[in-house]
C-alpha cells in the first residue's frame, strides 16, 4: 500500500482565465484526465468540482482507479502557478538617447515601462512620474562615462531620483551607470540621515551613498546595475535585477521556462515556447543537454507581448487593425481592444474570436520585436503555442499565426499548450522529478496542431501565385505529388501520429537556412496538417489596407474558412 | 447567432456552475478613495481628519510650470524636497515674475527647482468622511462608510450631484435631449452617449454622467474637451463621467437601474479610484438581484437578462469554435446554451 496521491490538481491561475486539469495515475504512468477553463478569477475547487464530476460521471471505473471523490475535491494535491499583473516602472535618462536605451532594456521584462527624459518631460513631469503610486520602481541610468548628450542634465536627473527617493521610501530604486558617483545624488541624498542604502557589494566606505557609509541598515532599496551601452546591448544583468524586484516563486512565466527545459530535455528536441497572455508574453528557446551539460534554455518575459496593451492609442489600434480582414474602423476597433483589455474571456465566438487572434498576432509581432536575439538562433524543432488566445481558435489559423510572426525558415512542429499544464507542471521543484513527471504526460500535454515549413526566395516577383516547384510526402508510402506556389501557403492534411518525409523541389534556388533548389525535412501530422509557406522571409504585407486585407483574406481562406470580408 | 436550441435536459438550476460565471460587486459597504495630487498641489487636511462633502481637500495646480530658484530658500532653516515654497513679495525668479507658491522638487547645481504656478483650483471631498493618508504630491486617501457602486472607467470628476434618471437604460441620451432642468444632477444617460451630449451636458451645468458603455472616440473627444476647458481663464466645475460596462454600446443592467430607481434624488458621488457611485443609502433597503440571475454581457444577445439553467458542456459557436457554456432562461423560453465567458452575475 502507498500513499503517493494517485490524482492530482495543476491550476494555472491566469489574469483572464483560470484553467483546472486532473491528472491522474491510473495504471504505470500520469495521464491528463480532464480541464476546464473559466473566466478568472475563479474558485479553482468550483472548477475541480465540476471536472471531477465529468469525470466520474464518463468513466466511473477510472475514477474509483485515481481514489476520486466528487465530496472530497479540496482535499487533492495541486500545483499552482499564478500570473500577477504586471507592474509599471518608470524610467528617466539623462537624454532621449539614453532613456530609449534603458527603455529597450526594461520592455525585455515584465515590467509596464514609462519612459522620459529632460528632452521629453521637464522636471515636474519627470518627478510626477515617479511619485505616481501605480508606479512601483523607478530606473535611472546613464554611460560610463556618460555621453555628451547626457552631461548638461545628468545631475538633474540625479538630484531627480535622490528627491524621489527619499519622498518615497518604499520605492525601490535600480541605478544603471555611475549616478551614485554624481554629486547631486551625494546631494539630494546626504539630507536623509543615512536613511538610503547601496548593495554594491564593491563599494568603498568612503564612496558610500552617505557620507557616513553607514546606510546599508535599509536592505536594497537601492540597486545598481552596470552602465547602458550602446554597442554590445548586453542586456541581462539589468533586466536580471529589473525581474528580481518582481516576484518568481509560482509565477507561470517563470515556472514554464523551467518545464519547457525539462521538455526540451525529455523529448531531445529543440523547443521553442511562445506565450500570449493578457498583460504580457514569454518566448522561450530550450535546448537538451549534450555530453555532460544539462538541458538549457533562454527567455524573455516581456509585458509588450500582452494580448491587450494596458493603453489603448492610435498605434495599438493599427497594430491589430493590421492583422484583420473585416470592415472595423479605428474607432470600433479601439472600443473593442477596450472591451478585450476589461474582459479578455468575452466575446470568444464569432468575430470576437477572429478579432482575438487578430490581437494575438499583433501581440506576437511585438514579442518578435523584443526578442530578435531569439529569433536569430537556429529554429526549433517544435513550437509550443500558449494562452487563452489561441485555445479557440482553428489548428490551422494558430499555425498560421505563429508562421506569419515569427518568421525564419525552417520546418518546426506545432503544438499546443491546449490545457496550460506547462506552468504547473514547472512548478515541481525537483529537476529529476519534473522531467520524470513530463515524460509520462507528455502524449497528453501538447496538442499536435502539424508542421510549418518556411521557405524563402520563393516567391515570383510581384505577381506571385506562380507555380514555383512541388512538394511530395514519403511515409508508409508515396504519397501523390502536388504543385506549390509562390508567396503563398499551402495546407495539406496530415493526421496526428503520422510522419513523413517531405520533399520540396523548385525551379530557382530558395532559401532554406541555405540556398537550395531541393530539400528534404521529416514532418510530423497534427490536427492542422501539414503547412507549407512560401511568402517573404521577413513577411512583405501591402501598404494599401485593401490589399493587405485581400491578401490576408487569402491566406486565412484555408485556415479559418468564412473569414470575414 | 448563438445556438438556439432549447435544452435537451430539461436542465434546472445547477448552483455549482454557476459559481464559475463571472461575477462583478455591485454594491460595496464602504469607500476607500484615492484623490490622486501632481507635484506643487498643495494638501489642505491632515491624517484622520474628518471631512464633509464640499470640504477642501486640496489646492491644484493650474497651469504648472518649473522655475529654478537663484539662491537656495535653506539658508535659514533644511528644506526637504516635497516642501512648500513661498517666492514672498518681492523675490524675482528665473523665468520671469515669481509665482505665489510652489512645491520644492529637488536641487541641483546649487538652485532648487519648484513646481509652481500662478493658478490654483479646489479638489473639494465629494463624500463626507475621514482622511487615511496624505502625501504631498503623490495623494489624498478618504475612507467613509457610504455604499459605493462600482464602474469600470470614470472621466474626469470627482464630483457630486443629486442622482436623477433622464434615460431608459438602453436609451442614447443626444444633446439635444440634454435638459437644463437636470443642472446639478448626475444623470444616468442610458446605454451610450456621444461627445457632443456630454460637451452640452457639462455646459448646462450637470455635474456628472453615468452611462453604460463609452467609446474610445467619445473618451478622447471628452478628455481633449476637458484638457482645454481647465486651461480656461476660470476653469470649469466639477464633472465626471462613470462608465459602468466598457466600450461598446449595451444597455445598463437591471442590477444596476433598480438601484439608481431606489437612489433618484439622493446625493450621490463619482469618484475614480476605485471607479464608482458613492451614494448615500441611509434608510432605505436598496434592491439585489436575485442569485440566479445572469446578464449576456457580450455577443449577439448583449443587454440580455435571464436565469442561469445549468451548465451545457463544452459547445459548437459561430466562426467554429468550441467554449464552455451554459444554459439561460430568458423569461418563459426554453434554456439558450451561451458561452460562460459571455455572462456574468452580480452579488
Amino acid at each position: 500500500m502507498t500513499s503517493a496521491p494517485r490524482a492530482l490538481l495543476a491550476i494555472d491561475a491566469g489574469l483572464a482565465t483560470t484553467t483546472v486539469s486532473l491528472i491522474g495515475r491510473p495504471a504505470a504512468r500520469w495521464r491528463l484526465l480532464g480541464s476546464l477553463s473559466v473566466p478568472a478569477p475563479a474558485e479553482p475547487d468550483a472548477v475541480a468540482a465540476i471536472v471531477v464530476a465529468r469525470v466520474a460521471a464518463a468513466d466511473r471505473g477510472l475514477a474509483d482507479r485515481v481514489d476520486l471523490d466528487p465530496a472530497a475535491v479540496g482535499e487533492l494535491p495541486r500545483l499552482t502557478a499564478t500570473t500577477p499583473a504586471a507592474r509599471s516602472l518608470a524610467v528617466i535618462g539623462a537624454s532621449r538617447r539614453a532613456a530609449n536605451l534603458l527603455h529597450d532594456a526594461a520592455t525585455r521584462t515584465p515590467w509596464h515601462v514609462r519612459a522620459a527624459s529632460p528632452e521629453t518631460h521637464d522636471p515636474r513631469e519627470m518627478t510626477d512620474l515617479a511619485l505616481r503610486p501605480g508606479v512601483e520602481a523607478l530606473l535611472i541610468g546613464c554611460g560610463d562615462p556618460p555621453g555628451p548628450d547626457e552631461r548638461g542634465a545628468l545631475d538633474d536627473v540625479a538630484a531627480l531620483a535622490g528627491a524621489v527617493a527619499r519622498r518615497r521610501p518604499e520605492l525601490p530604486i535600480v541605478l544603471a551607470g555611475p549616478i551614485d558617483r554624481r554629486r547631486a545624488w551625494r546631494d539630494a541624498i546626504a539630507d536623509a540621515g543615512g536613511a538610503i542604502a547601496t548593495d554594491d557589494p564593491e563599494a568603498e566606505p568612503g564612496a558610500s551613498a552617505t557620507p557616513e557609509g553607514t546606510a546599508r541598515s535599509v536592505e536594497g532599496r537601492i540597486l545598481r546595475a552596470p552602465a547602458i551601452r550602446l554597442r554590445d546591448g548586453a542586456d541581462e544583468p539589468l533586466r536580471e535585477i529589473l525581474e528580481g524586484l518582481l516576484p518568481r516563486s509560482d509565477v507561470a512565466r517563470h515556472t514554464m521556462v523551467q518545464a519547457v527545459i525539462s521538455l526540451a530535455d525529455v523529448l531531445d528536441l529543440r523547443i521553442e515556447l511562445l506565450d500570449v497572455g493578457l498583460d504580457g508574453g514569454l518566448r522561450v528557446l530550450a535546448s537538451p543537454g549534450a555530453a555532460d551539460q544539462g538541458p538549457s534554455g533562454v527567455a524573455v518575459r516581456t509585458a509588450t507581448g500582452g494580448l491587450a496593451p494596458r493603453v489603448v492609442d492610435d498605434r495599438a489600434v493599427d497594430e491589430v487593425l493590421g492583422w484583420t480582414t473585416g470592415s472595423l474602423d479605428r474607432h470600433r476597433m479601439g472600443d473593442r481592444l477596450l472591451d478585450l483589455r476589461a474582459r479578455p474571456w468575452a466575446d470568444a465566438t464569432g468575430d470576437g474570436a477572429r478579432l482575438r487572434l487578430a490581437a494575438a498576432r499583433a501581440a506576437l509581432t511585438r514579442l518578435a520585436a523584443a526578442t530578435t536575439d531569439l529569433g536569430m538562433l537556429p529554429p526549433p524543432d517544435l513550437t509550443i503555442v500558449a494562452g487563452g488566445a489561441f485555445i479557440a481558435a482553428p489548428p490551422r489559423a494558430v499555425a498560421l499565426a505563429v508562421s506569419d510572426t515569427i518568421r525564419r525558415t525552417g520546418a518546426t512542429q506545432v503544438a499546443l499548450d491546449h490545457a496550460r499544464l506547462l506552468g504547473p507542471l514547472g512548478t515541481i521543484e525537483d529537476p529529476d522529478e519534473r522531467r520524470s513527471v513530463l515524460a509520462e504526460l507528455v502524449d497528453d500535454l501538447l496538442a499536435p496542431i502539424g508542421t510549418v515549413v518556411v521557405v524563402a526566395g520563393a516567391t515570383t516577383g510581384r505577381r506571385g501565385g506562380q507555380r514555383v516547384g512541388t512538394l511530395a510526402l514519403a511515409g508508409d508510402g508515396s504519397g501523390p505529388t502536388v504543385e506549390l506556389h509562390g508567396g503563398e501557403v499551402g495546407f495539406f492534411d496530415m493526421p496526428p501520429g503520422e510522419r513523413a518525409m517531405a520533399t520540396l523541389e523548385f525551379r530557382d534556388a530558395i532559401r532554406f537556412g541555405r540556398r537550395a533548389r531541393r530539400l528534404t525535412v521529416p514532418v510530423s501530422g497534427g490536427v492542422g496538417g501539414l503547412a507549407v509557406d512560401l511568402r517573404d522571409v521577413p513577411l512583405r504585407l501591402p501598404e494599401r489596407r485593401d490589399r493587405r486585407r485581400a491578401a490576408l483574406a487569402q491566406w486565412n481562406a484555408e485556415a479559418w474558412p468564412g473569414d470575414d470580408r | 447567432m448563438i445556438e438556439q436550441q432549447p435544452d435537451p435536459l430539461g436542465a434546472d438550476v445547477d448552483p455549482i456552475g454557476l459559481s464559475i460565471v463571472p461575477r462583478r460587486t455591485l454594491l460595496s459597504d464602504s469607500i476607500d478613495a484615492w484623490f490622486p495630487l501632481g507635484p506643487g498641489d498643495r494638501p489642505r487636511v491632515a491624517d484622520e481628519q474628518a471631512v464633509a462633502a464640499g470640504d477642501p481637500l486640496a489646492e491644484l495646480l493650474r497651469e504648472p510650470r518649473t522655475i529654478a530658484l537663484p539662491r537656495s530658500p535653506g539658508r535659514k532653516a533644511p528644506v526637504e524636497p516635497g516642501q512648500p515654497w513661498s517666492a514672498g513679495t518681492s523675490r524675482r525668479v528665473r523665468g520671469g515674475d515669481a509665482p505665489p507658491e510652489g512645491e520644492l522638487l529637488f536641487r541641483s547645481g546649487g538652485r532648487w527647482r519648484v513646481a509652481a504656478s500662478e493658478r490654483f483650483e479646489t479638489l473639494v471631498a465629494p463624500f463626507a468622511g475621514v482622511v487615511r493618508e496624505v502625501r504631498r504630491g503623490i495623494g489624498i486617501r478618504v475612507a467613509a462608510d457610504a455604499r459605493a457602486i462600482a464602474g469600470t472607467d470614470v472621466l474626469a470628476g470627482p464630483t457630486s450631484g443629486r442622482l436623477q434618471i433622464v434615460t431608459a437604460a438602453d436609451g442614447q441620451l443626444r444633446a439635444q435631449h440634454v435638459d437644463v432642468g437636470a443642472a446639478g444632477a448626475i444623470i444616468v444617460a442610458g446605454a451610450r452617449m456621444d461627445a457632443e451630449a456630454l460637451a452640452r451636458a457639462r455646459a448646462v451645468g450637470i455635474r456628472g454622467v453615468i452611462v453604460a458603455g463609452l467609446g474610445i472616440k467619445e473618451r478622447r473627444d471628452f478628455v481633449a474637451s476637458e484638457r482645454r476647458g481647465q486651461a480656461a481663464v476660470h476653469g470649469l466645475p466639477q464633472f465626471g463621467v462613470l462608465v459602468l460596462d466598457g466600450a461598446a454600446r449595451r444597455p445598463i443592467a437591471a442590477a444596476h437601474m433598480a438601484l439608481f430607481e431606489a437612489l433618484e434624488g439622493r446625493s450621490v458621488a463619482i469618484v475614480g479610484h476605485p471607479p464608482s457611485l458613492v451614494v448615500d443609502a441611509t434608510g432605505i433597503d436598496l434592491p439585489m438581484p436575485a442569485p440566479d440571475a445572469v446578464r449576456v454581457r457580450s455577443g449577439p444577445l448583449t443587454g440580455a437578462e435571464g436565469r442561469w439553467a445549468g451548465l451545457a458542456g463544452p459547445r459548437r459557436f459561430p466562426a467554429g469554435v468550441s467554449v464552455e457554456a451554459a444554459y439561460v432562461r430568458f423569461g418563459d423560453r426554453a434554456p439558450i446554451a451561451i458561452p460562460i465567458g459571455d455572462l456574468e452575475r452580480f452579488a
